[in-house]
């Protein structure tokens, strides 16, 4: 289970998080859905400190954080813990396919070489791109490489894998491919993902959980059905309301 | 003037001057390797942030670009035993010095020179990495060396070569200034043979043609390694 605890979050004097809740289950996915400069990618940022939240408490299983005031060593254990897919794939250029993948394995979880080859490939396998395993970020298209993003988040086994909007960047005919096999993995793994998109069919379809943010505050939460079919507040179906017609 | 560019003196020339070469190149080499990991240091102090040293390293770069080199050569080899003499009181430490070959402070004051410039050229190789990169180390939980080492670096390492070759290049040029302490490399020879023989034209023509086919191999060398380093960029499988 992941819980935070009343985030807030400034830049400058522009206030992004203003005290925001949310606890996930484990095995669960739970989707984030907003407005641009509603808080959302702050939020799944700030539970890994790529944006250190300026207040808030977070507890990750049985550990409790402090996330204002937590140390080196608890910074780099709550990343062991998590993984991130990011908005533009980021994954390391000078590295092929596999080794993207293995980095993480053998340098962060001291895994032995071939342990984590085979491990490697086999999440590899799972997004269907280990018949690319030794090409270069630079040789794949997006959809492709945003799958080994995927797949070198999942071999870490985290204990949640957060998703920023993973689909953003890709051209439309590719969007299709990294949400299969997001569903894949959310149906297939049992991880705790947290995912934040404007994929309203991907929220409705695998969602356990929509969390719905505008202003730096988590306006409406519940199941996808009541959100996104039946919005209780007026924020919510405004914003829905855009996504309608798709 | 019936010997003017005589084949045969010109040969001679070339056959004098040419063992002033591996000096040459040697104090270029030497200097490179030095300023290189000179630089590395001060890029990371400065990269790091890391207080106090990180500002001298400011401080530093800002200095050594700011000298000329040949003021940076004078300081090592006029002022460094003043310096020892001063602190040590005893003229003892100075004389320990003077069993130092000028070459090693004309090593030292074009390691200053240079280290600087390099710092500059990292600092902006690491710039073009893209942020993302490091994103990505940590949030898999990546330690900042295991990051920098094997991710940035490597990056960082093709940006910066063509510009390190350019300053190499300078540098390998710059050595001639040494002569101004009383190292004998190519240059410093060519100008005691021109003295000597009251044939400028003739010395000169071949010190550039050394000068020139020695460049000519390390642009060479230089566009092998920035190849080889940019395995990733090509758009051919392994």
């Amino acid at each position: 289970m992941i819980k935070l605890e009343n985030f807030h979050k400034s830049f400058g004097s522009t206030e992004v998080l203003k005290g925001v809740s949310i606890e996930v289950p484990t095995g669960s996915v739970t989707v984030i859905l907003g407005p641009s400069g509603s808080g959302k990618t702050t939020l799944l940022r700030s539970i890994n400190f790529l944006e250190p939240a300026d207040k808030g408490t977070m507890i990750l299983d049985d550990k409790v954080f402090d996330m204002a005031a937590a140390s080196k060593k608890e910074i780099l254990e709550v990343r062991r813990n998590t993984a991130m897919v990011f908005q533009n794939y980021n994954l390391f250029a000078n590295m092929t396919a596999l080794e993207n993948v293995k980095e993480g394995l053998v340098l962060v979880q001291k895994m032995g070489r071939y342990e984590a080859l085979i491990k490697a490939e086999y999440y590899l396998e799972k997004v269907g791109m280990i018949n690319r395993e030794h090409f270069y970020p630079v040789q794949l298209s997006g959809g492709q490489q945003q799958r080994v993003g995927i797949a070198r988040a999942l071999a870490l086994n985290p204990k949640v894998i957060l998703f920023d909007e993973p689909t953003s960047a890709l051209d439309p005919e590719l969007v299709g491919e990294v949400l299969e096999i997001m569903k894949k993995i959310a149906k297939e793994e049992n991880s705790t993902m947290i995912v934040v998109t404007h994929e309203i069919g991907f929220a409705r379809d695998v969602a356990d959980q929509v969390i719905f943010m505008e202003g730096g505050v988590v306006v409406e939460t519940g199941e996808p059905r009541d959100i996104i079919e039946n919005p209780k507040e007026e924020r919510t179906r405004k914003f829905l309301a855009r996504f309608s017609n798709r | 003037m019936d010997n003017f560019l005589d084949p045969v003196f010109l040969l001679e020339i070339f056959e004098h001057l040419i063992k002033y070469v591996p000096i040459t190149l040697g104090l270029a080499v030497g200097t490179m390797i030095m300023s290189c990991l000179l630089a590395l240091m001060v890029t990371i102090l400065r990269y790091k942030k890391v207080p106090i040293l990180g500002k001298i390293g400011d401080i530093y770069v800002l200095l050594g670009r700011a000298l000329p080199s040949m003021i940076l050569i004078y300081l090592a080899f006029f002022g460094i035993p003043v310096l020892l003499m001063a602190v040590s009181g005893t003229n003892k430490s100075a004389m320990l010095l003077s069993g130092i070959p000028p070459i090693a402070f004309a090593a030292l004051g074009l390691t200053l020179h240079t280290g600087a410039y390099l710092a500059e050229i990292f600092r902006g190789a690491l710039q073009s990495v893209n942020v993302g990169q490091t994103e990505a180390e940590l949030s898999i939980g990546m330690t900042w060396n295991q990051a920098f080492f094997r991710i940035i670096l490597p990056q960082a390492a093709v940006f910066a070569t063509p510009m390190m070759a350019n300053q190499f290049l300078n540098l390998l040029k710059g050595t001639s200034i040494a002569f101004m302490i009383s190292v004998i490399e190519l240059f410093g020879a060519a100008n005691v043979l021109a003295s000597n023989n009251n044939a400028y034209l003739e010395v000169y023509i071949v010190t550039a043609c050394l000068y020139w086919s020695t460049s000519i191999c390390f642009e060479k060398l230089a566009s092998v390694l920035e190849y080889n380093l940019s395995y990733f960029k090509r758009c051919t499988s392994k």
